[in-house]
């Protein structure tokens, strides 16, 4: 999936070095970002840490991000989310380091790595299967299916619209349950 | 990305939050200190200012590995950002702006690259990138209070400040790209405000490049179409001192950055896809000369 044509112009913009365009992607992702970062570390500080790493990494390395190979949303994201998770995991492996020594140290995250290992993609699949049904459709059309949100809506019978805001419902279940269990 | 990270991600995302409002001014003052932006100049120098923060964002990605592979020429990375510091330096001195690396001995492109390159051996190369971008930084400031119709000689070349300013920029532009295929980066094209530009230099230059393949265009008008962001329309009259013609008896189509990077010394005239009308040959002759005048 290739990135959109605006992505692409904001990519070559902060190539060429224009801080302008770095302004411009703060003020497009930055809430989706936060959003992602607090609900992940239930934490609004450490949030505003990852949510400005992350666009630091978009600055200073901005060739890491090949818009050939998805979105600018999708690339942020990602690491945001890695980032999330790393501080997340190192604080549960401060709560048990009071009660005796590490053995191994974790491999140290890298940009490029998967978003979900095996178990966890299969945990965001379960999940999926215990929304209600009028949810999970929309959810399997759009995502396993492909479908736009107007097919969605032309093969289910109801407006673009409604196909939107049960997508948009769905997301947000499926966000609750999943960081629940995480946490 | 596969379906369901991508699902994954958009739940999290779900609810977007705004951060306190001191992050945005945060962010940009601490982006500063981490990748310099592109140095101000002058607007037809931004161009060439654009593709030295380019270049610069990729060299910031080598690691010691990259910075002894050949890229282009026979020459290393470290040697051959030491050859665009040359030919900067060149330009910088023919304007009264500084010139760093050894002291400037000879005068033409090929003397002053090697004899930065032997300088520029004996150091780092953090050292060469660090003196070649604060160069051409310099350089930018100081071509923001210049003439870009004044005439300047370089290299044995007297043309316009802007022409040669957007030279550089090409120069910069293909050996970045050089350096970005090799490390196996994609590296994104200008903004279509800076193409435009050093497409219509390219288009000025093609009188130039078929005369010193030893070929005479008088007479002859050609129209150039340039397809892409930043591409156009020109009608280029093909012999040298011809006056502006608008009766044009042979045409080309092409991709703007693919007919920039043939200027450039990049593809060839067979292998570039182009549309010819009119007279065909002659079209043939103008894409084959059009690498005439690109150095290394």
């Amino acid at each position: 999936m290739e990135a959109p044509d605006d992505d692409r112009l904001l990519h070559q913009r902060v190539v060429g070095g224009e801080e302008a365009a770095l302004g411009e992607a703060y003020d497009r992702f930055s809430a989706l970002i936060f959003g992602l970062a607090a609900r992940v570390t239930r934490d609004r500080v450490v949030a505003e840490d990852i949510t400005q790493e992350v666009f630091l990494i978009f600055w200073e390395r901005p060739l890491a991000y090949d818009p050939g190979r998805g979105s600018l949303r999708a690339w942020l994201a990602t690491i945001a989310h890695r980032r999330a998770v790393d501080h997340v995991r190192s604080e549960e492996r401060r709560r048990v380091s009071v009660l005796g020594p590490r053995l191994f140290e974790p491999e140290p995250a890298r940009l490029e790595e998967r978003v979900l290992a095996a178990d966890e993609a299969q945990r965001v699949r379960q999940a999926v299967t215990r929304l209600p049904g009028a949810l999970r459709e929309v959810v399997e059309l759009a995502y396993y299916g492909g479908r736009s949100y107007r097919q969605v809506g032309q093969e289910l019978g109801v407006p673009e619209g409604t196909a939107k805001s049960r997508i948009r419902l769905a997301l947000r279940r499926l966000a609750e349950e999943l960081t629940e269990e995480e946490g | 990305m596969d379906p369901v990270e991508r699902l994954y991600l958009d739940a999290l995302t779900a609810e977007p939050a705004e951060p306190g409002r001191s992050l945005r001014p945060q962010l940009l003052a601490g982006a500063r200190a981490r990748r310099r932006p592109a140095e101000r100049t002058a607007p037809w120098a931004e161009p060439f200012a654009g593709r030295v923060a380019a270049m610069d964002a990729l060299l910031a990605a080598a690691v010691d590995d990259d910075w002894h592979r050949v890229i282009v020429e026979g020459w290393t990375l470290q040697e051959l950002v030491a050859h665009l510091a040359a030919k900067d330096g060149l330009l910088a001195h023919a304007v009264g702006a500084p010139v760093l690396g050894p002291p400037l001995g000879v005068l033409d492109a090929a003397g002053r690259t090697a004899q930065v390159q032997e300088h520029e051996r004996a150091r780092s190369p953090e050292q060469t990138r660090r003196d070649w971008r604060a160069q051409a930084d310099a350089l930018c400031r100081h071509l923001a209070t210049l003439d870009p119709a004044a005439p300047v000689r370089v290299d044995g070349l007297e043309a316009p400040l802007g022409d040669q300013v957007l030279a550089r920029s090409l120069e910069t532009w293909v050996h970045a790209d050089d350096a970005a295929r090799t490390a196996r980066l994609a590296l994104p094209h200008p903004v279509p405000e800076h193409i435009h530009p050093t497409a219509d230099l390219c288009a000025r230059l093609l009188p130039w490049t078929l005369a010193v393949s030893g070929l005479d265009g008088s007479g002859h008008v050609l129209e150039l179409t340039l397809t892409g962001p930043g591409g156009g329309r020109w009608q280029v009259p093909l012999g040298l001192g011809d006056p502006p013609g608008t009766d044009a008896d042979v045409s080309i189509s092409a991709d703007v950055v693919e007919f920039c990077f043939l200027l450039g010394g990049r593809g060839s005239a067979e292998s570039l896809p182009a549309r010819l009308g009119g007279d065909t040959e002659l079209a043939r002759q103008v894409l084959r000369s059009a690498p005439a005048l690109s150095g290394p």
